[in-house]
């Protein structure tokens, strides 16, 4: 998947689930201080992007490491190219 | 003279808080006994909850009179019986005791963070009237507990920052609580404080003389925030409260 694409996925994202301005979506947003998502947002968000990309994430430690837009970006494609393998 | 005013406030305030409280804490105690002996645990729970709140009402509003005046302005007066979810900024430790403006006439519990737990005889009176320490239990619990109060007729105070700010500025909500106003369908009432920066700063229990301006918002009934989810509910109410305190600020 283009990594362009997986910007826009993400985006339509925040932008569908939780109504986030697309000025605010850059990719060194802090999706907590920044965007304002708290501990039960990332659930949600989670679950979104589950059903957004076809993905299982929702056990994945390494979600428990994003703190950025950019680091959804790039969790995103590792499991989009993990998936290809 | 500035010196003056500070050192006499102080010194006028704690001991006058330290005999209030010696001369109220144990009446409480009696009185929640004899309660107990008679009424229900939930009436006296009820009881204890109010007389909380006019223990406060002393606190921060008789007590360091008029070197530090509270000024309260409701903009919701007789709109509705409860119960509420009271949701403020937070600037100082003195921000709970201000609670005491808005419930004065409401049976209500404060969602809390860890440290006021740990006040002695303070941590066990809150402990024993319902208060939640949101760090120390799941969202699970804490959805469970605040649903069942609210049902019950318990207004809600949250301070849903979590912390108190270093700047003043109106920090990132967290949704918790927004939640259970969701489930419930129960209205939020944003409240608006400033001047409580330096009574007391952070890290410090000297209190300065100044003026706290408490501005009480009209509720955001169920009606008007239905379909919201958790997330643009809780920046709504935040976003009402920053422009509030930025007009109050002018």
């Amino acid at each position: 998947m283009a990594e362009q694409t997986i910007i826009n996925m993400v985006n339509e994202v925040f932008i569908d689930s939780f109504e986030i301005p697309a000025d605010k979506l850059v990719p060194e947003a802090n999706i907590f201080n920044d965007l304002g998502l708290d501990s039960l947002d990332i659930v949600d968000l989670v679950v979104a992007l589950q059903k957004k990309f076809a993905v299982a994430i929702r056990d994945d430690e390494r979600v428990r490491t994003i703190r950025t837009l950019g680091d959804i970006y790039n969790f995103i494609q590792l499991i989009k190219t993990e998936g290809n393998k | 003279m500035r010196l003056l005013k500070l050192i006499y406030l102080n010194i006028t305030f704690y001991a006058f808080y330290i005999i209030f409280s010696l001369v109220f804490i144990p009446l409480l105690t009696v009185f929640i006994v004899c309660c107990r002996l008679i009424l229900s645990h939930r009436q006296t729970m009820k009881r204890l909850r109010r007389v909380i709140v006019w223990y406060g009402t002393v606190a921060i509003r008789i007590l360091p009179f008029p070197l530090i005046r509270v000024e309260y302005k409701n903009y919701a007066r007789n709109e509705g019986r409860g119960p509420f979810i009271f949701v403020s900024n937070h600037r100082s430790s003195s921000d709970p005791f201000l609670m005491a403006c808005p419930c004065l006439f409401y049976e209500a519990i404060q969602v809390v963070n860890i440290w006021p737990f740990r006040l002695p005889v303070l941590g066990i009176i809150a402990k024993l009237a319902g208060y939640l320490s949101v760090r120390e239990m799941p969202f699970e619990d804490f959805f469970a507990k605040t649903t069942k109060l609210l049902r019950e007729g318990v207004s809600i105070v949250v301070f849903p920052e979590g912390t108190r700010s270093r700047d003043n500025s109106v920090g990132q909500f967290h949704g918790a609580i927004f939640r259970a106003a969701i489930e419930v369908k129960t209205p939020i009432v944003p409240l608006c404080i400033t001047g409580s920066e330096l009574i007391p700063p952070i890290g410090s229990m000297l209190l300065r003389p100044g003026v706290i301006k408490i501005h009480q918002l009209k509720p955001l009934l169920w009606e008007e925030y239905a379909g919201f989810s958790p997330f643009k509910l809780k920046n709504h109410v935040r976003q009402m409260i920053i422009n509030e305190v930025a007009a109050m600020e002018k």
